[in-house]
């Protein structure tokens, strides 16, 4: 409850720090004060100290996995802002940057709702609080047609799964026999699914989809990130995804934990079309920021392997996958941006210019990739681990295998790019706070991947309660 | 009143008089719900649809000024493709729903009041008062979208 509380408060409050200041560092250091409170926040919840005693009416369960998923949300918002805010006001000129700042506070209360629901009422807000603002920020480059674009589609086909969520719920609503909400009694004792509830559970699977852009729902998400300025897309494509990510497994577990053989299949399916679409079509762009939009679906093809085997690993895991990827991603996105051609070829010869940038970038990428020693191998070994203990789908392990390994053709190419061929790549200026902040986000990852247990010994109390 | 509403709707060849026969849709509706005894929702029916929404079809018909020339050539097969998917969809909804024994199963009201504006009230603040206080935050992340969007350069 402290961080919806907070995250909400501190929106509002950022949204009148443009009346008061017009410089951009003042209220890019309000943010980063606001996200340092919010982790704090999150803390005290954790270890059971709250702020504001509120009785939920059992809409809102605060169990350590959601607090622990908001605590590596709200770091991962911190790294975002401390590398990219400043990246904000350039988007274009008078940027109205404090707003942008209260929607991304709004987004993130949006993401601590639905990372800690217990009722398909919160879930549905949570999920809309995360996409209003995600349209207008994708919109916020107002004098380029690409991001007017990308908005509208992203509203429209954002409008329609909504939709179809609303329409899975209400299926649901009639199919449980007390007719609530709430997950808890929506999931007892289903075994045998009338065909009320067997629809509300696809409806709420394919708008849940939609929401992560897993295939065959993945459409929007190309042009979406593309269109979006590359800031946001960063945002877009690692908190809020994984946020959602968290509210997904959050779902599946309780509410359709019991009936679990009925849809495993068709996840299963779900799955294996992430992971190949994503990773085929990344090999085939040509511009950076493209393919980071077409290799995030594959990643979500990835965590959507934690979904299919519901289990200790998997939960263990998507929270290690979560951090990993968003860490990694965001730092992609931060030299992205920091770059004057998106292409390949933009990154040509990078390694002699800035070997830091270099260096930091190639870490990100092998990460991403799945390198071991960094985080992201722990990450997917964790996701292909969880399948195993299931015992079935040994299949679409062996299909990920593969198509992480089709994923290191497209990340290699941009550090043979920046180390192996010439060319003199353009970057802006950058500052020697920002290089650290890279350094100490590549230092993270490594830590990540060689003691993977610094973040999970904290979930090791929670499996067994579990 | 409410299927010829609707029949006419999606049959009268100027866009503003469906908007017209849409609004009568609209008042059988809440007419039905009068029935069934939801007088709360049957106004915010009335008001919210009937009155705001169709005075922005309105609107956005006279602004787009639409008539005969101005529509896009259709597609015979772009038809038929439509009248085909439309009609495998509803061949799946009746193939997974007709199994479904959904009449025992018919709402049965203890008295009949639960649609009353008092029941609704209780209901709102007392169970559902952190949705309702939580989306503010939805409507207030939406107005400063709106004025984003909408403030000038």
């Amino acid at each position: 409850m402290n961080a919806i509380i907070i995250s909400a408060v501190w929106g509002i409050i950022m949204m009148f720090s443009g009346v008061f200041t017009s410089k951009g560092s003042v209220v890019r250091n309000t943010a980063v004060l606001g996200l340092v409170l919010l982790l704090v926040g999150n803390y005290l919840d954790l270890i059971g100290y709250h702020f504001f005693p509120v009785d939920v009416h059992k809409m809102l369960f605060f169990d350590e996995f959601g607090l622990l998923a908001n605590t590596v949300i709200f770091g991962s918002t911190l790294i975002f802002v401390l590398l990219s805010g400043r990246d904000i006001e350039n988007i274009a000129p008078r940027m109205p940057v404090a707003e942008c700042f209260a929607l991304v506070f709004f987004v993130l209360c949006g993401v601590s709702l639905v990372t800690t629901f217990n009722t398909l009422l919160m879930l549905f807000l949570g999920i809309e609080i995360i996409s209003i603002p995600l349209y207008i920020l994708t919109g916020s480059d107002k004098r380029n047609l690409k991001s007017n674009e990308a908005s509208l589609k992203y509203f429209l086909m954002g409008c329609f799964s909504t939709g179809l969520m609303l329409l899975g719920i209400a299926l649901l609503y009639g199919a449980s026999p007390t007719g609530s909400f709430s997950i808890d009694e929506l999931g007892i004792g289903r075994v045998n699914l009338s065909a009320l509830y067997m629809a509300g559970l696809l409806l709420l699977l394919v708008a849940m989809g939609f929401k992560v852009s897993a295939a065959p729902f993945h459409f929007w998400t190309p042009d979406v990130y593309d269109g979006a300025p590359t800031v946001f897309t960063s945002f877009m494509a690692t908190i809020v995804k994984a946020g959602i990510f968290i509210g997904f497994i959050r779902l599946f577990n309780e509410t359709f934990g019991d009936s679990q053989s009925k849809w495993q299949l068709f996840v299963a399916i779900i799955t294996a079309t992430t992971l190949f679409i994503g990773n085929i079509t990344a090999v085939f762009q040509q511009s950076v920021k493209r393919m980071l939009a077409y290799s995030s679906i594959a990643q979500a093809g990835f965590m959507l392997l934690a979904l299919l085997s519901i289990n200790g690993l998997a939960r263990d895991g998507i929270l290690l996958y979560a951090a990993a990827y968003s860490l990694a991603t965001i730092g992609v996105f931060a030299i992205l941006i920091k770059m004057k051609d998106y292409t390949f070829e933009g990154f040509n010869g990078l390694a002699k210019h800035h070997p830091l940038l270099a260096a930091t970038c190639t870490i990100f990428l092998l990460s991403l990739a799945g390198i071991p020693l960094t985080a992201g191998f722990f990450a997917k070994y964790y996701m292909l681990a969880s399948v195993v203990e299931t015992g079935h789908y040994l299949w679409l392990v062996i299909f990920a295998v593969l198509c992480a390994a089709v994923s290191v053709y497209y990340y290699f190419r941009v550090i043979q790019a920046m180390y192996f061929k010439d060319g003199d790549a353009q970057t802006m200026e950058l500052r020697p706070a920002f290089k650290g902040l890279l350094v100490v986000v590549a230092a993270l990852i490594i830590l990540l991947g060689v003691f993977p247990q610094l973040l999970l010994d904290k979930l090791n109390t929670l499996i067994y309660t579990w | 009143m409410a299927l010829v509403g609707a029949i006419l709707v999606v049959i009268s060849k100027n866009p503003v008089h469906s908007v017209l026969w849409l609004i009568v849709v609209f008042m059988a509706i809440s007419g039905h719900y009068i029935l069934l005894n939801a007088q709360f929702l049957a106004i915010v029916n009335l008001i919210v649809y009937a009155g705001a929404i169709m005075v922005l079809f309105l609107f956005v018909f006279m602004l787009m000024n639409l008539n005969a020339d101005t529509e896009p050539q259709k597609n015979k097969w772009l038809k038929i493709a439509g009248v085909v998917a439309g009609g495998s969809l509803l061949l799946v909804f009746v193939a997974a729903l007709k199994n479904a024994d959904m009449k025992n199963q018919l709402a049965v009201m203890n008295k009949g009041e639960i649609g009353l504006i008092h029941n609704l009230g209780m209901a709102l603040f007392q169970d559902y008062v952190v949705p309702f206080e939580i989306s503010s935050v939805l409507f207030l992340s939406a107005m400063v979208g709106v004025v984003v969007i909408g403030k000038k350069d």
